[in-house]
Parts: C-alpha cells; sequence; structure tokens
C-alpha cells in the first residue's frame, strides 16, 4: 500500500534518526539532552516508529493531523493544534499518547514505553523544538464533492421548471414520452389487452385481483371508452389507501417493534392507519409532510385533526434505536442522525447522514449544514433514558367531556391507591391466617395468584396440599415437559426494588430443579427451585432474589416445565418493596396469636382491602385503555448545537446555527428566536419552492405505477446516480402535482390514463430490444412484480378467505416481545404487525421492504428460499386447500365433475389466479394433469393444480 | 482488480438493480452449465457424493471473478460464545490477580465511563480456576476448558482484543457487522458476496442456532448487500431441532407430482415472454435449486449418519456436552460440502446471554463444560480429515470480562477494553500468542487488536482485501471496516 518512494524515505529519516541518536550518546554521557539535540536523538525517531505511518502528509493524514513538520502540529488536525509549546496538560497530542482520556488514545495499538513518554513530556514542556520547516504542502486533496456554491450545476438543485408540451399526444405524458422516442427513433409498443389492463389497473391501484367477473366488467367499460370511470372506482375504493399507503411505510421505516430485545411498540399501528386514510381521503401531501415532521407543532379546529397530527409524528419515532447504548450522550445524536436519514431521504431523496462525520464527499451538503439541522431536531426528545431508554407515548387529546372524565377516574385512582397504601401497611402488622387457604388480601406487597397467572399448556387446578393462596393452585401433571409455561405479571408495579417470592406446596412426587425466570429492568435470571422441600418463608415461599422493576420495563415471573422431574407446582408470586420497614412488618408476620377483637378488626380491613383493589383494578383498567400515541415531545430549550468531528459527541467543534441546506440557496426561511426550527423545517421540505420535495414525491408516484424510477434512486438524488432520462417530463409531473394543490389521486389518474401506463409487454421488432433492453425510454410496459402483500392478498382473495376489515392493531394482547411472534389471520397484510425480529416467511423471502432503514426500491431477488416457502409454507398451504375446496365445490356445480368438464375447470381456474385463459399448450398439461388416469377430478388434483399456478411466475407479475 | 473496479462502476451507473439481475445470471449460467453437463440429477449426486464441485476461481454467486489476492483458507467457522467470557478465567493467565485478591483499585470501568465519564474504584477478584501449563509451547489454560487446552499448540491467540460497545446488544452487532448502532451487512454475509459458494445446492453462509436477541437476524443479515448473501439460520437458541426454516420435512410423492406441473407450467409462461428477460430464466431455476436443497439439505442435517465413535468425539455421548457436540458436528458436516461461513452459536435470547456471569461466575464452569469438549473433538476431526489447513476456526465473545468483580460481588461486568480471541487452521500461525493485556487483564496495552482489525486480518486470509471488498449503497462504497481496520500480520504463518 505504502509507495516505494515513501518506503524509501522512511528508510533515510531512520537512519538520519539512527545517526543522530549515536551521536548525540557518543557526546552527551551523564547529561540529558534538550532543544534540537531533544528532538533529533529521541523526539524524531519516535515520530517515525509510531506516528507517522498515519499522520504525515505522504499518507493519509488521519484526522486531519500531520506531524512530519512543525507547521503540521502548529496547525493541528480536526481538534486543533496537537502541541501547545510549554503547556503539557493543554497539548491534545500529550492527551493522547499520555492515555489517561479513554476517548483519545494514540497509537491506537498499544502504549509508548515509559521512555519514550517522559521524552515527549520534556520535550513539549521546553518548548517543543522543532526544526523541520514544512517539508511541502500537505496535498490539498481537492474536496472530490460539488461545492455549495456550484450546486446549481447539479439537476436536482435547480429550481423547479413548468416545461413546454410537446405537441403529438393528447396526454402530455405520452407527449414528453414520445417526443424522446421520436428522437431515439423506437418505435413503441402497442396497447396491452384490455383484460391485461384490466388486472394492472386493478393491483397497482388496490393492490388485490380482479375476479373474472370485475375483469368482464372492466373489459367492457375500457372498449366502450369509460375507462375514466374505471379509474375512478378504483380511486374511491378504501382498498387504495391500503395499497398505496403500504408503498410509503417502506419509505419511512415503518415498524412495530425493535430489534433489540424485541420491544414490541404498541402504538405505532396509529401511524399506519394515518397513513392509509390520509392517501384515501387524498389529503395533500405538503399537509401530510407538515403533520409528519411537525405535527405537534400545529394548530388544530378540532380533536380529531389534532389527534392525527399527534399521531404522524411517529415518523420521527419509529427507528430502530439502540435503546441499550449506555453513552447516552452518544445515543441521542444516534437517534437524531436516525431521524434526519429518513427525513432526508424519504422526503429530499438527500442522503444526509454521509455529513454527519465530514462534509458530504459528493454532494453539495457541508457537516455544518447536517448539524444545522441536528440542532433542530435536538429540541424534539423522542428517549426517557434510563440503563435501557424508552419511547414516549402520550395521550391523545380527547373531546372535552372525555378528557373529563379521565381526570375524574385518574383522581378517584391515586385517592384511593393512597388508602390502599395506608391499608395494606397495617395489614402487613398482622399475622399469618391458619386456615387452609390463605388471603392474597392479607399479604404485603403485590401478589399475583395462580388464578391470575397467563397458562401456555394444560395445567390442572388442586386443593390438595395445603396450605395454599387463594382458592388452590395449579400443577402441569408431569407431563408434556417443556411445553408449559406459567407467567405471572403484577398490574401497575410501581417503579423500585422487589423481593421477589414464589409460593408453591411442597412434596415428595414435585420437581426437584423448576426454572423460574424472573424478567426485571436490566436482566433476566433463571433461578430453580426444590419444590421437594418446603419453601424456606413460612414452608410456602421461597425467594427468587431481589430484583429492580423499571416504569413500563418487563416486570414479569415466568415459571416453565422444562427439563423437570416431577411435578411443577405453582401457587403465587409475590413483589415485596424492598423498603426496610415494610420488610420488618413482613417478617413479623406468622407470629403471635391474635384475639377475638383483633379477628374481627382484621376480617373488617381484609374486607375494605378487598373492595379496595377491586376497584383499582377497575379504574386501572378504564385509564390504560385511555387511547395512547407514539411520538415525540418539544421538550428542550431551543439551541444551536456545534459540529460533532468525526462525529464523536465528545469531540465538539464550533457551533452552527440552525439552519436548511444551504446548498438549496441563499433564501433561507429565518427560524424565530423561540421556535427550535422544526416547525420551519417541515414547511421549507413542503413548499412549493424546494426544488427537491415535489420531484422526489413525483418520482415515486410514478415508480410506484410504472415500475421504474425517472431519476436513478428514488432515495437518491444526489450527484453520484443517473440523472434522469425524461427530466422536462419529471419536472412536468412535479410542477402539476404542486398546481394540484399535492393532490395525489390527481397524478396518478394523470399516469394511469396515460398511453405509456397502457402499453403491452411485447417488442415490436429485435431492434427496439437492441436499442433501449432496460427500457429507459419506456416504449413499452414494464415487467413489474408484485409486491409480497399483493401476492400474499390474492391467495386470501382467491381462497374467499380475505377479510376487509379495516384499522386496529393486530398485535396479540399481552405480547411483550416479538420473538417468534406466530402470524396469523386472514385481514390484509398492510394490517399485520411489521415485527422487526419476526417477518412471516412469505414476506422475508420475497423481499419486503427491511423495517429498518428508508427503502425506496425494494429488492427484486429470485432465490431459491422462495420457492421453498411457497412448496412448503403451512400458511401458503391453508389458502391452496382452501381455494381447491371452493373451485370443487363451485365449479361441480357449474359444469360437472366429468373428465369432458375439465377444461371449463382449467379455464376458470386460470381467469381466478392469473386474470386470463389458459394457452393452448397450458390447458393441454392442466386437463391431462387433472383427468390422468382416467379417474374423475379429485379435490386434491384440483388443489396441487392451484398450488402450482400458485407458485409459478405468472402470479406474481403483471403483463 | 481492473475487472473488480468496471464492476463496481457497472453498480453505479446502473444501480443495485443490475447488480441483482447480473449476479442472478451468473448463477444461473453457472446452473444450467453444470446441468448440461452431467444433467440434473448429477449434480445432486456430484455435490453430496463428491463434496464441493470446482467452481473455478471463487465459488457460485460470487461477486469477484477471483480473489484480491491468493487466500490461505477457504472457509471459516466461527464458534460464537454470547455473553461474553472472562479472558482472565480462561486464558489469560494473569497470577497477579491472585496475588492481590480483593484490593481496591481505580479502572475505568467501561460502563461508568460511558455514563459518567469518571473513573471508579474496583476490587479485584482472583480466578476460582487453577491454570496449568499445556503443549509444546507450554501456554497457560484454566481448568475450564481442559479439552481445547490439548490443543494449545494448533491455536494462534490474540490477547489484546478491543472493540466497541459496553452492552450486549451493541457490542454484539458490532462484533458481526463493524457497526454497533447502522444496518450493515454481517461478517458472513460479506464473505459470501465476496467469494460466493462452493456448493450450489446450499448456501454459502449457515448459522446455527443463532439467538433471537441482542441484534437478532441483523447479525446474521444481508442489509443491503443482495438478499441471498443474508445467513441462512439452522435452528435457534434454546430450540432443540436443527432444522432449517421454508425446507419440508421430506419429497412426498403429492409434492413431487405439485412441482413437476409447476415446471411444466412455469416453461409454458416462460415462453409467453421476453427470451432476453433473464430474470424470468432464474424463476424457473429457482425451483429446480429449491428442489434439490430440499433433496440435500435433509441427509446434510441428518447426524445419524456419523458413527458412533464420532458421536463421542463430540461428547454427543453426554447429556451436558451433546446440544453444542451436534452444531459442532453439524458444522463439519457443512464445511465439507464448501459452505463459506459456517457460525456455531452458544448462547440464548435472554437479555442476559450465556456467559454473561454479572454474579455467580462458577456458572462459567456450566457453560464451559457445554463447550469443551465438542470445541476439541471438532478441532481434532477437521484436523484427521485435514480440512484444518484451509478453514480458519475463530473461538470469541462480544467481548471479555472485568478482572474485579462487580459492585463488590460474585461476578464480572463486561469488558470491551481487552478480552481474548482464539483462532486455528487457515493459515495462522500455531501455538502463538500475540498481544497482551495489563497486569492485571483489564485493557489491552501491547498487540491491541480491534475488532475491525481481526475483520480485516480473517477477510485477508481468504483472499480478500478489506479495503477493496466494497458494495456502493445510496451513493457511496460500503465496507465491513468502514474507514477502519489493518491486518495483523503477525500472527499469519
Amino acid at each position: 500500500m505504502m509507495s516505494p518512494t515513501f518506503d524509501l524515505r522512511t528508510i533515510l529519516l531512520r537512519l538520519i534518526g539512527m545517526v543522530a541518536t549515536c551521536g548525540w550518546m557518543s557526546i552527551a554521557v551523564g547529561q540529558a539532552p534538550s532543544g534540537v539535540e531533544l528532538f533529533e536523538a529521541r523526539i524524531r525517531p519516535a515520530l517515525i516508529e509510531y506516528c507517522l505511518d498515519c499522520h504525515s502528509t505522504e499518507t493519509e493524514a488521519s484526522g486531519g493531523l500531520a506531524l512530519d513538520s512543525r507547521v503540521g502540529w502548529q496547525r493541528g488536525g480536526d481538534s486543533g493544534p496537537a502541541i501547545r509549546p510549554g503547556n503539557l496538560e493543554d497539548s491534545l497530542l500529550w492527551r493522547a499518547i499520555s492515555y489517561r482520556d479513554p476517548h483519545l488514545q494514540m497509537p491506537p495499538d498499544g502504549k509508548l514505553p515509559a521512555t519514550v513518554l517522559r521524552d515527549f513530556a520534556r520535550w513539549i514542556e521546553e518548548g517543543a523544538t522543532d526544526p523541520r520547516a514544512m517539508a511541502k504542502e500537505p496535498a490539498d486533496r481537492p474536496s472530490r464533492g460539488l461545492p455549495v456554491e456550484r450546486a446549481a450545476e447539479h439537476w436536482a438543485y435547480r429550481p423547479l421548471t413548468r416545461p413546454q408540451v410537446p405537441g403529438g399526444a393528447a396526454n402530455p405524458i405520452d407527449a414528453f414520452v414520445y417526443a424522446k422516442l421520436r428522437e431515439l427513433e423506437i418505435p413503441a409498443a402497442g396497447p396491452a389487452a384490455p383484460h391485461v389492463l384490466v388486472r394492472r389497473l386493478y393491483f397497482d391501484l388496490t393492490g388485490l385481483p380482479p375476479t373474472p367477473g370485475e375483469i368482464r366488467r372492466g373489459v367492457a367499460m375500457i372498449s366502450d371508452g369509460r375507462i375514466e370511470e374505471l379509474v375512478d372506482r378504483l380511486l374511491a375504493s378504501p382498498r387504495f389507501g391500503e395499497h398505496v399507503g403500504r408503498r410509503w411505510l417502506d419509505v419511512v421505516r415503518f415498524a412495530e417493534s425493535i430489534t433489540l430485545r424485541g420491544f414490541v411498540l404498541p402504538e405505532a399501528w396509529r401511524y399506519r392507519d394515518y397513513v392509509i386514510e390520509a392517501f384515501n381521503e387524498d389529503r395533500p401531501f405538503d399537509v401530510m409532510i407538515c403533520e409528519q415532521v411537525a405535527g405537534d407543532l400545529m394548530t388544530a379546529t378540532s380533536v380529531a385533526q389534532r389527534q392525527r397530527q399527534l399521531i404522524a409524528t411517529a415518523l420521527l419515532a419509529m427507528g430502530n434505536t439502540n435503546l441499550e447504548r449506555q453513552d447516552k450522550a452518544q445515543l441521542e445524536m444516534d437517534y437524531i442522525d436516525e431521524q434526519l436519514e429518513v427525513i432526508g431521504r424519504a422526503f429530499l431523496a438527500q442522503t444526509l447522514g454521509c455529513a454527519r462525520c465530514h462534509d458530504h464527499k459528493f454532494d453539495p451538503i457541508p457537516t455544518k449544514d447536517y448539524y444545522a439541522l441536528a440542532g433542530i431536531l435536538r429540541s424534539a426528545v423522542g428517549l426517557e433514558h434510563d440503563n435501557v431508554s424508552r419511547w414516549i407515548e402520550r395521550p391523545l387529546p380527547l373531546p372535552p367531556e372525555e378528557e373529563q372524565r379521565y381526570a375524574e377516574l385518574q383522581e378517584r385512582h391515586d385517592r384511593l391507591e393512597q388508602e390502599l397504601k395506608r391499608l395494606e401497611k397495617r395489614l402487613a402488622a398482622w399475622g399469618r391466617p391458619t386456615t387452609s387457604s390463605i388471603d392474597p388480601a392479607t399479604l404485603a406487597g403485590v401478589v399475583v395468584d395462580s388464578s391470575q397467572a397467563r397458562l401456555v399448556g394444560q395445567w390442572t387446578a388442586s386443593t390438595f396440599t395445603k396450605p395454599f393462596i387463594a382458592d388452590g393452585y395449579l400443577h402441569d401433571g408431569n407431563a408434556e415437559k417443556g411445553r408449559k409455561t406459567a407467567t405471572f405479571e403484577p398490574l401497575g408495579l410501581r417503579p423500585g426494588e422487589y423481593e421477589v417470592r414464589l409460593a408453591y406446596t411442597a412434596g415428595s412426587n414435585r420437581a426437584s430443579r423448576v426454572p423460574v425466570r424472573v424478567f426485571s429492568a436490566n436482566e433476566q435470571q433463571t433461578v430453580y427451585v426444590d419444590q421437594r422441600r418446603p419453601g424456606a418463608i413460612g414452608d410456602l415461599w421461597v425467594s427468587l432474589g431481589e430484583f429492580f422493576f423499571e416504569k413500563d420495563g418487563l416486570a414479569y415471573v415466568m415459571v416453565s416445565n422444562e427439563g423437570t422431574d416431577g411435578y411443577v407446582v405453582v401457587d403465587a408470586v409475590q413483589f415485596l418493596p424492598v423498603d426496610r420497614d415494610e420488610a420488618a412488618h413482613g417478617e413479623a408476620k406468622g407470629s403471635g396469636r391474635t384475639d377475638s377483637a383483633q379477628q374481627q378488626e382484621l376480617a373488617s380491613l381484609t374486607e375494605r382491602q378487598k373492595v379496595l383493589q377491586k376497584e383499582l383494578k377497575e379504574l386501572q383498567n378504564k385509564l390504560s385503555s385511555r387511547p395512547k400515541c407514539l411520538t415525540i415531545e418539544e421538550k428542550r430549550p431551543p439551541q444551536d448545537i456545534p459540529i460533532h468531528i468525526r462525529g464523536d459527541v465528545h469531540n465538539l467543534g464550533q457551533t452552527v446555527p440552525r439552519g436548511f441546506l444551504t446548498a438549496l440557496g441563499p433564501a433561507q426561511p429565518q427560524i424565530p428566536a423561540h421556535s427550535s426550527g422544526r416547525w420551519e423545517l417541515a414547511q421549507w421540505i413542503a413548499s412549493e419552492k424546494n426544488p427537491l420535495t415535489a420531484r422526489v414525491y413525483a418520482n415515486r408516484l410514478w415508480l410506484w405505477l410504472i415500475g421504474s424510477s425517472l431519476a436513478g434512486d428514488p432515495n437518491n438524488f444526489g450527484t453520484t446516480v443517473e440523472p434522469p432520462s425524461h427530466p422536462e417530463l419529471l419536472d412536468w409531473l412535479a410542477s402539476q402535482l404542486v398546481d394540484h394543490g399535492w393532490s395525489t389521486k390527481w397524478l396518478v389518474r394523470q399516469i394511469v390514463l396515460s398511453e405509456t401506463y397502457a402499453r403491452s409487454l411485447q417488442a415490436n421488432t429485435a431492434r427496439t430490444l437492441e436499442q433501449d433492453p432496460a427500457n429507459r425510454f419506456l416504449w413499452r410496459a414494464n415487467y413489474k412484480r408484485l409486491p409480497v402483500e399483493a401476492v400474499r392478498d390474492a391467495m386470501l382473495a382467491v381462497s374467499g378467505e380475505l377479510d376487509l376489515t379495516m384499522y386496529g392493531s393486530l398485535i396479540r394482547p399481552g405480547t411483550r416481545a416479538d420473538y417468534n411472534y406466530v402470524h396469523e389471520g386472514t385481514r390484509r397484510t398492510v394490517y399485520h404487525p411489521v415485527f422487526r425480529n419476526a417477518l412471516p416467511p412469505l414476506l422475508e423471502a420475497f423481499d419486503f421492504a427491511d423495517p429498518s432503514v428508508s427503502v425506496g426500491m425494494r429488492a427484486r431477488s429470485t432465490v431459491a428460499t422462495q420457492a421453498l416457502v411457497l412448496l412448503n409454507d403451512p400458511w401458503v398451504h391453508q389458502r391452496v386447500e382452501a381455494a381447491a375446496t371452493r373451485f370443487h365445490e363451485q365449479l361441480g356445480r357449474q359444469f360437472g365433475a366429468g373428465n369432458n368438464a375439465a377444461g371449463h375447470w382449467v379455464d376458470a381456474i386460470y381467469w381466478h389466479l392469473l386474470g386470463r385463459a389458459p394457452l393452448e399448450e397450458e390447458s393441454r398439461v392442466a386437463v391431462e394433469f387433472l383427468t390422468g388416469g382416467d379417474r374423475p377430478m379429485s379435490k386434491q388434483r384440483v388443489q396441487r393444480l392451484v398450488h402450482s399456478l400458485v407458485a409459478s411466475i405468472d402470479f406474481r407479475y403483471l403483463d | 482488480m481492473r475487472s473488480h473496479k468496471q464492476a463496481s462502476r457497472c453498480r453505479e451507473e446502473q444501480g443495485q438493480f443490475v447488480e441483482e439481475q447480473a449476479s442472478a445470471l451468473q448463477l444461473l449460467r453457472r446452473n444450467w452449465l453444470m446441468q448440461s453437463a452431467c444433467g440434473f440429477a448429477g449434480v445432486a449426486a456430484t455435490a453430496l457424493g463428491a463434496g464441493p464441485a470446482g467452481a473455478a476461481e471463487t465459488g457460485f454467486a460470487a461477486a469477484l471473478s477471483r480473489p484480491h489476492h491468493r487466500p490461505r483458507a477457504k472457509r471459516v467457522i466461527f464458534l460464537f460464545m454470547q455473553g461474553g467470557v472472562s479472558q482472565v478465567d480462561s486464558f489469560d493467565y494473569k497470577p497477579l490477580l491472585a496475588r492481590r485478591h480483593g484490593e481496591e483499585m481505580e479502572f475505568d470501568d467501561a460502563r461508568q465511563l460511558a455514563k459518567t465519564g469518571q473513573r471508579t474504584r474496583q476490587r479485584l477478584m482472583q480466578s476460582p480456576w487453577k491454570f496449568r501449563p499445556y503443549g509444546e509451547c507450554g501456554r497457560m489454560v484454566s481448568d475450564l476448558f481442559p479439552e481445547t487446552a490439548r490443543h494449545v499448540d494448533d491455536l494462534c491467540f490474540l490477547h489484546g482484543m478491543h472493540t466497541e460497545g459496553v452492552a450486549h446488544g451493541p457490542a454484539t452487532l458490532f462484533l458481526h457487522c463493524g457497526a454497533t448502532n447502522f444496518v450493515r451487512p454481517s461478517v458472513g454475509s460479506w464473505i459470501y458476496y465476496g467469494l460466493g459458494t462452493e456448493n450450489a445446492d446450499l448456501p454459502g453462509f449457515v448459522t446455527i442456532a443463532p439467538s433471537l436477541g441482542n441484534g437478532g437476524p441483523r447479525n446474521y443479515g444481508a442489509a443491503f448487500l443482495p438478499p441471498r448473501y443474508q445467513g441462512t439460520k439452522i435452528g435457534s437458541a434454546g430450540a432443540r431441532q436443527l432444522t432449517m426454516a421454508g425446507l419440508g420435512e421430506t419429497q412426498t410423492v403429492g409434492q413431487t407430482e405439485t412441482v413437476e406441473l409447476l415446471r411444466a407450467l412455469n416453461v409454458a409462461q416462460r415462453r409467453r415472454r421476453d427470451p432476453a428477460v433473464d430474470e424470468f430464466d432464474a424463476a424457473l431455476q429457482s425451483v429446480d435449486l429449491a428442489w434439490r436443497t430440499q433433496r440435500v439439505a435433509p441427509e446434510i442435517l441428518d447426524l445419524e449418519r456419523e458413527t458412533a465413535a464420532t458421536w463421542r468425539l463430540y461428547g454427543m455421548d453426554d447429556p451436558h456436552t451433546r446440544s453444542f457436540g451436534e452444531k459442532c458436528l453439524l458444522a463439519r458436516r457443512l464445511c465439507e460440502q464448501g459452505v463459506r461461513f459456517i457460525q456455531v452459536n452458544y448462547g440464548d435470547n435472554s437479555a442476559n446471554p450465556a456467559w454473561d456471569q454479572h454474579s455467580n461466575l462458577p456458572k462459567h464452569a456450566e457453560h464451559a463444560r457445554a463447550v469443551d469438549r465438542p470445541i476439541a473433538g471438532l478441532l481434532t476431526d477437521l484436523k484427521q480429515r485435514g480440512l484444518l489447513d484451509d478453514t480458519i476456526v475463530w473461538w470469541g465473545g462480544e467481548f471479555g470480562r472485568t478482572p474485579y468483580s462487580q459492585d463488590n460481588g460474585t461476578g464480572r461486568d463486561h469488558n470491551p477494553g481487552g478480552f481474548t480471541v482464539w483462532l486455528a487452521g487457515g493459515g495462522f500461525k500455531p501455538g502463538f500468542a500475540f498481544g497482551r493485556t495489563d497486569e492485571f487483564g483489564f485493557q489491552g496495552i501491547e498487540g491491541k487488536v480491534h475488532m475491525h482489525d481481526l475483520h480485516a486480518t480473517l477477510l485477508y486470509q481468504l483472499g480478500l482485501d478489506h479495503e477493496r471488498l466494497t458494495y456502493r449503497y445510496a451513493g457511496r462504497d460500503f465496507r465491513l471496516t468502514d474507514v477502519y481496520g489493518r491486518v495483523i500480520k503477525e500472527v499469519l504463518a
């Protein structure tokens, strides 16, 4: 890697260094060198040996610092001058080599020998004499990127134009496309057959296949010249928002869980519903931008609008955040970085993240722009920090009367809770009852009885061994080891430290090593309990240890029968606050008798406690049913932040005023003193003057419908990607979008009514294929693959099982982590939970967008796993079987089951599954298969035919 | 080099999508060549019977037409010890720790430092295990790993390891993907992407029993690389069965019928379409490949085919070592079949996985017992089959542990600043130790090797230059080692 000249130079320098060292030693015995001699004897060799590989103008000047000349360290690197002569403590070089700052340690592969360190210390303290003049100007590495002042040289940063529409076609889109084709002398393909166009329109606008009846009616409408009516009907269907909304969800990395620890984001679904509703209502896209970037800062005229605005801000909060990161300052910046990445890609198609550590290598985005934007987002708090930080959920605003109702409930709840606490303190002092059944109400802390446990597998209730808590205990029947669990989860446990105890009834037939897992704030710990011996506490309880529980953190105990050698018993779990006073009361239990007066008092106290607990539980249920949303909060005061050198939060540079991308022109909106600038950011993005926003969105709609992007990468309009194939068309689409009030449906309608959209796939001549094999100039339709959601929904549609219920969360109640989540059900795919650790196999195999990053265009892979899943996945099998049953019944009724009807059967199945009639060859193969061996057509054969067609190429492509 | 440059320029011009197609076509062409040479059934038979079928310089579906330089190794087996093994209780012998047991000292505790920026006082804790010298090289190994210790003359220790991330999540992601927070391809995906696989019937990157926690699938994900390069999971942590997702149980008559019909219908559908669009050929081929995998994989996964002696060698006769023994044996079987990167996980799905002894350090013995014999068995087996020469065995966790006790208790906290990994085979110096930690085994002070450096060195042995193995995504070239990484030539034989 080193150039030969460098090698030579190093050797020479080393030789000089050695000569100098020897020379010095021979003349100055007993006297420490200083000044130039010190430098030549000790410092120069050390620099060469330890530093110059990375810090020299000949190599890379890592961190901007070159140590091969005096000027090099005087000027310093990104963090400033490396040496302050005479001032050891202020010299960065000393800080680095002394290894005292854990964030700055050099050389990276180990501390320098002590003698060398001493030399450096003395040299710096004595004034750092360095005879090396600038060897040569550091190779002024020309910045490879486009400078800000020349940004207008790149098409995407130029103002939006309103290009003249060329003549020659009724639809302006076609006019632009034909003009280009004429220029290149490429003949256009003819129109697609009407039934092909109907299937295309249904899938592109609703994500669902047309039924054979719908195809017939659609074909009739097209032949009657009423295609506009067909398009308008599809645009008005609620299925439109579900289909197009899902495309947008790719762009904003929508997900309902976080990878680390599989935390479920229980309120994220509201954002998905917001998107579907917005597209169905055709809400202007500029309004959608403002709602998603700064909805919380907007004014509202109704409660519903206010709800919508807050829900939309989940865009900023859905990142796949590393909540565990211990360096919280760094975590905050990572969080903002992720937000900037998504905002940059989704709305502006800019890779802002590249400017975090250095000026963008290609695009006109200096680091100071990055921190100008980061400063804006800094005021919006999205995390509450703890060992594991937590995202923010806030109550949704409600109509006044409901707000009032909740306020009253809360007030009553707080009052009762106080009373209960006082009561429990008194009760804690009472003795242990002597009956066979112990009333949990008489116990301190929070007790979860086995009757309240969440059970997996068959558990049997019993009262055989006494005493027990409440009405009895449960056992696993000493069977199905490893398949049963009982989970005890306390409701509304206050944060704090608790001793956790497990109650069981001991016996010789019990298991000797029962795994009990305690899930707490910081850890998951497994404790093994020997249930053959009575519990150490009152023969009933065993302590599992002390644990810390956080608000909204994990807090439950799971008893499993995995690997156990006898009956596993669960009776109750107790969470005792580790408050030494209360603990002392607890210990007093079980001692002393109680007289009848006391008994009476105890009874009345217990009675009251029960009433209170019951009512509190009801209140808690009511309060927790109040809708919440995932959001951010504008909490921190507006503040400019410094550049983080090389992206490091511990290495701060110059502070930059909050602002926007300077490449988009000097006219930037002002941020008022009282504002963080986020509202201004939203307006700046959503402005018709912003040259990127409308182009980026118009290009996305084009991609979603036509199947190819007009400009290189829908998520990156930077200088490194291909310029648009039809720049005038792109500008026309973008400017028309703006002129028509940012209406998505208007632009979609223009596109699908064009001849360009309706073209056939077929090449007219072989020459055309040679001229433009990739169809960059749109002389024919693209081979469009259906997104996996449409493939899955189509399976449900043909099996007759599709449930078209809209909205709401489908996450099964009680799901605490997304691990191993089993996806079930027959709702449209868009409503199924998007779990980052557990996507359904079908989605995973067929290029579903990675929900951790903004995805503009999904991968288009063809791998064996896809075929494996289609052939083997149980969910696919179920759909195929249901479809086959349906066909077998219906077609049998319609055509009879005799072998001579097979041709009709095959026709019908092809129309249902592929939206077309079978070709002669296909018909022959399929009929032969159905009637093979002269047997009557069995349901099994029909099922295999359906399965083959579902797994075939045409089922997942559009003609 | 030139062809690589051209390839990347091509990507630059035409985007990821075309790149996808290009490699799909490449795969297709190779499959087609093989099929026309020996027929469909022949392919499966060759792959199973004769082991890796030779693809010219690199394997099937490789991004590079040839490695950057002459490789010393062809594949990697990574034994991942999740949770963090304590170096001072295993392979990094620190007698001073025993002498100064119980003393309080100031340390830069990584967690405290990240949170508060302060040094804290900590109490030194000696190892509960005795160390003894082993082998020709006389290396000291604790009683936790007596079986592995017999192989010290074949191992190359890196004692000055350091990495990023104080908590499991970030550190585990960093170990696998070279980044704590960003979504990046896993090291196995990078290698598969660069070199392809030697067996067209099997995926080139397999992870056995991975944990769902601490990054889960991201740790074997392809991120922005084409999806085919993601790791294929066999089994998962906590599950008894070692099965492959999507794989049917057996090929029944009915299924064969469905697949034959599917082939016939696909061929007819293919004829309707433009012959120039190769994506449809790939779709046809993917069915064949799936069907072959379904035929081949169950046999490879079937450990019953191995002899009783082999079972004993891997400790599968002992309930304590059986589970990890099975995984190691499966790794050897996959290795023989030419799978490029095989990760064997010892861990679980919890937030405090396996080796994570914050309290109760003696529990390390339980984990060591589960893995020690199987690992030794794997090394013996690879060696006797001549596989160790061109297979790198990499053993290690996401970080090490502190030499002092946590909160003056009975366990040790995480320590990303100094820990040990070892490598065997694949052209690493045998019976060698590189780097060292301070006198207590806390921080690497000499021969420090950053996780980026380890990645760079592993790639180097496989014939890949970590600075040139790049992928263009979102307008820039990404690499496994970001802008860092140094090949540790000192440890190369």
